[in-house]
């Protein structure tokens, strides 16, 4: 069931995921199309969150967004009045002061994620939540997966000891799989979808900004998901029978990896098991500290990292 | 289980077969030895990514039977390869091959038989009578009938191969003729006739009702004939038209990624139907090439298909279910988005005519047996089809 409406206000908006945006040239959405998209959400009863460009919106886009509920995300160098703010790399992280309630998208490619994690401790500091969104997941290595595995022990560390003082910091990669008994993805396509500038619906953003997307409807002609149960954790048949609750289950990474919408490549499988095993292991040394999340159950050891390989064959 | 491997040799045919699938077809893409060899290669090199026990080496076309001489140099270099390296496949291959019979009886053709005898498999596609395999399988260009070029090289095909089966394909202006085709078939001394119904959208209001007349009157010629001791129509099962259960009865039925298949550019796919040639209105499905290897992430989602997730409502409830096939490259070209996951069900009425038909068949000849004491033999000695997926 749809649930969230997401508005990009401009082909620049910020990726806040995975994809990069491949649209440079700034188009942003008519008012017209952008009332119309907050009507249609309105009367579908969906929450609206607002992707904002790297430049000041005119007045008219300001007061439209303001008449309904909604959660702002923008750019790091537009971060005023924001509920998300997305920085595309460490250097963007430097200059940033938080305010309260306020979350962290951070994007970086591998090779500045690894050797570096730590500073996601110091973020942490600041942001109320910080996502951590690696921009290259398809293109890891073996070698990768040992250094993305050290580079969470490391973090694990930093959170047990901020646990420890008192503190509850939110990381995705760590903390999410500690909180939750069920999948948890984007859901995309399932249960949320994106109005683009051209006043046409798409799975997610990337279906619109990077290569390779399609359309699944508009606000002239109504949504229509074909296939829509592809979108939809029952139909994933790999997914289905997972817990790594925490996973992106990122349908784009999927489509990109492996043609389907519904299978996730070997790279992002692995990935995702290396952060629930390590949540693992956070939560093991939390606990040892005191009672902590007393009613959810232990995350149990597995002896694989990509489910493909335990898969039912027939 | 054997690994299917194919090469797509050819994409040139002398025939126009009306109802073929391939809507590519050119005489320009012919595989080069060095693809070929460079393809043998990679597959012999990774050896440990193909564990099956044996090894069917295909060789398809368009009409394979047109670069004979390229699968003799492949077949020789395989066969000095599996050797040299002492791969488990050696010893345990076959070359198979599905052709018009054309060429059949050319010299090359034939020396490459008697040289390889022992390893091979050739199925000859003839349709039936000379009035229904011409109806379908014309020459391109005049646009004549085949028919009598194909026959004439049966009696040396089931002189050479005396228990070969043939293919034969059922479209919705070959309803009429099913009965006189199987029943010509046995005739010419074929004892196995796989026939299928084709998987495209090509049926028309009321084929279904003709169909099953057709396999009425056959069920009836091939009991009160006496053909069931020792002939055989894939049309005729006894395991076919029960409801499936999504637990314990939800495979895949189609093979597509446990095969392999290679064409003339060196790329790979999961099955030929997955090639360009093959699809009408999707990009083709290109899992690596010979240079970079295959993309093992392209190959998941086929690994993982099974029955119920890829099937709407009506075909997960369905009372007839058991032995509804489906071709998994035809789900892909007619589906609504290029996906393997959603299955195409323009079969189901003539499935269903099937079922009916193959009910009536085997209630009347089990009765038929009862009443003459002979259920016993029959069941120790009745001919076993060789289950055909595409």
């Amino acid at each position: 069931m749809i649930q969230y409406l997401v508005i990009l206000l401009d082909d620049t908006s910020v990726s806040f995921c995975h994809y990069g945006n491949a649209k440079k040239e700034r188009r942003l959405m008519p008012l017209e199309t952008l009332e119309a998209g907050i009507l249609f959400g309105m009367k579908e009863n969906l929450n609206i969150q607002f992707v904002y460009p790297a430049y000041a919106l005119p007045e008219a886009y300001n007061k439209a967004v303001e008449r309904v509920a909604h959660v702002k995300i923008k750019p790091a160098a537009m971060p005023d009045n924001a509920d998300v703010v997305v920085m595309d790399g460490w250097e963007e992280c430097e200059s940033w002061t938080a305010g309260a309630g306020v979350s962290c998208v951070l994007r970086l490619p591998k090779a500045e994620w690894f050797g570096h994690a730590g500073r996601a401790a110091a973020l942490l500091e600041k942001a109320e939540r910080l996502n951590v969104v690696l921009t290259d997941v398809e293109t890891f290595t073996e070698d990768d997966f040992k250094a993305y595995e050290a580079s969470l022990q490391e973090l694990a560390g930093s959170l047990a000891a901020a646990y420890a003082s008192g503190k509850t910091p939110q990381l995705n990669l760590l903390t999410d799989r500690m909180m939750l008994d069920k999948m948890n993805n984007c859901g995309a396509g399932d249960t949320n979808i994106t109005l683009a500038p051209d006043g046409k619906f798409y799975v997610c953003p990337a279906f619109y900004q990077a290569e390779g997307g399609y359309a699944i409807g508009s606000l002239a002609g109504g949504l229509d998901i074909k296939n829509a149960q592809l979108y939809r954790l029952d139909h994933a048949p790999l997914c289905r029978h997972c817990d790594a609750y925490q996973c992106r289950r990122c349908v784009w990474l999927n489509r990109k990896t492996t043609c389907e919408a519904n299978t996730p490549g070997h790279e992002q499988c692995v990935v995702a098991h290396l952060e629930r095993n390590a949540s693992r292991q956070l939560l093991l040394e939390v606990r040892k500290q005191g009672t902590f999340l007393p009613d959810k159950e232990e995350i149990r050891e597995i002896n694989y990292l990509d489910p493909f390989e335990i898969r039912k064959e027939w | 289980m054997a690994k299917n491997i194919t090469f797509i040799v050819t994409k040139d045919c002398q025939l126009a077969c009306k109802y073929c699938y391939l809507v590519g077809k050119n005489s320009k893409e012919r595989m080069p030895w060095e693809v070929a060899k460079q393809a043998i290669d990679y597959i012999l090199d990774h050896e440990s990514d193909m564990r099956e026990a044996s090894v069917v080496w295909d060789f398809i076309g368009g009409e394979p039977f047109l670069e004979i001489d390229l699968i003799d140099q492949i077949c020789d270099y395989l066969k000095t390869e599996m050797f040299r390296r002492n791969h488990h496949w050696f010893n345990s291959y076959r070359f198979s091959f599905s052709t018009n019979g054309i060429n059949y009886h050319t010299d090359k053709v034939q020396r490459f038989i008697a040289k390889n005898h022992e390893h091979l498999s050739i199925g000859i596609t003839i349709d039936g009578t000379e009035r229904k395999h011409d109806l379908n399988r014309i020459y391109k260009g005049d646009g004549r009938g085949s028919y009598a070029d194909v026959a004439r090289n049966i009696p040396l095909w089931l002189e050479q191969f005396p228990h070969a089966g043939t293919k034969v394909t059922i479209s919705s202006e070959d309803i009429p003729y099913i009965k006189e085709s199987v029943l010509h078939l046995y005739s010419l001394g074929i004892h196995e006739v796989n026939i299928n119904c084709v998987f495209e959208n090509v049926w028309k209001p009321g084929d279904d009702r003709l169909f099953e007349e057709q396999l009425t009157q056959l069920a009836d010629a091939i009991i009160d004939g006496g053909y069931y001791r020792d002939y055989a129509c894939s049309f005729f099962s006894e395991h076919l038209g029960k409801p499936l259960d999504c637990v314990t009865q939800n495979q895949n039925w189609c093979g597509a990624g446990k095969m392999l298949a290679v064409d003339a550019e060196g790329n790979f796919y999961p099955c030929t139907r997955f090639a360009q040639y093959s699809l009408r209105e999707k990009k083709a499905w290109i899992i690596g090439n010979i240079r970079d290897g295959i993309d093992k992430n392209k190959l998941r989602p086929f690994l993982l298909l099974d029955r119920c997730t890829q099937s709407p409502r009506k075909c997960i409830d369905c009372e007839v279910a058991e032995g509804c096939a489906w071709c998994q490259g035809e789900n892909y070209d007619a589906a609504d988005t290029p996906t393997i996951y959603q299955r195409a069900t323009a079969i189901c009425l003539m499935h269903k005519a099937r079922v009916r038909a193959n009910n009536y068949y085997w209630n009347k000849l089990f009765r038929k047996l009862e009443l003459e004491d002979a259920r016993e033999p029959y069941e120790e000695n009745k001919p076993k089809p060789n289950p055909l997926n595409c």
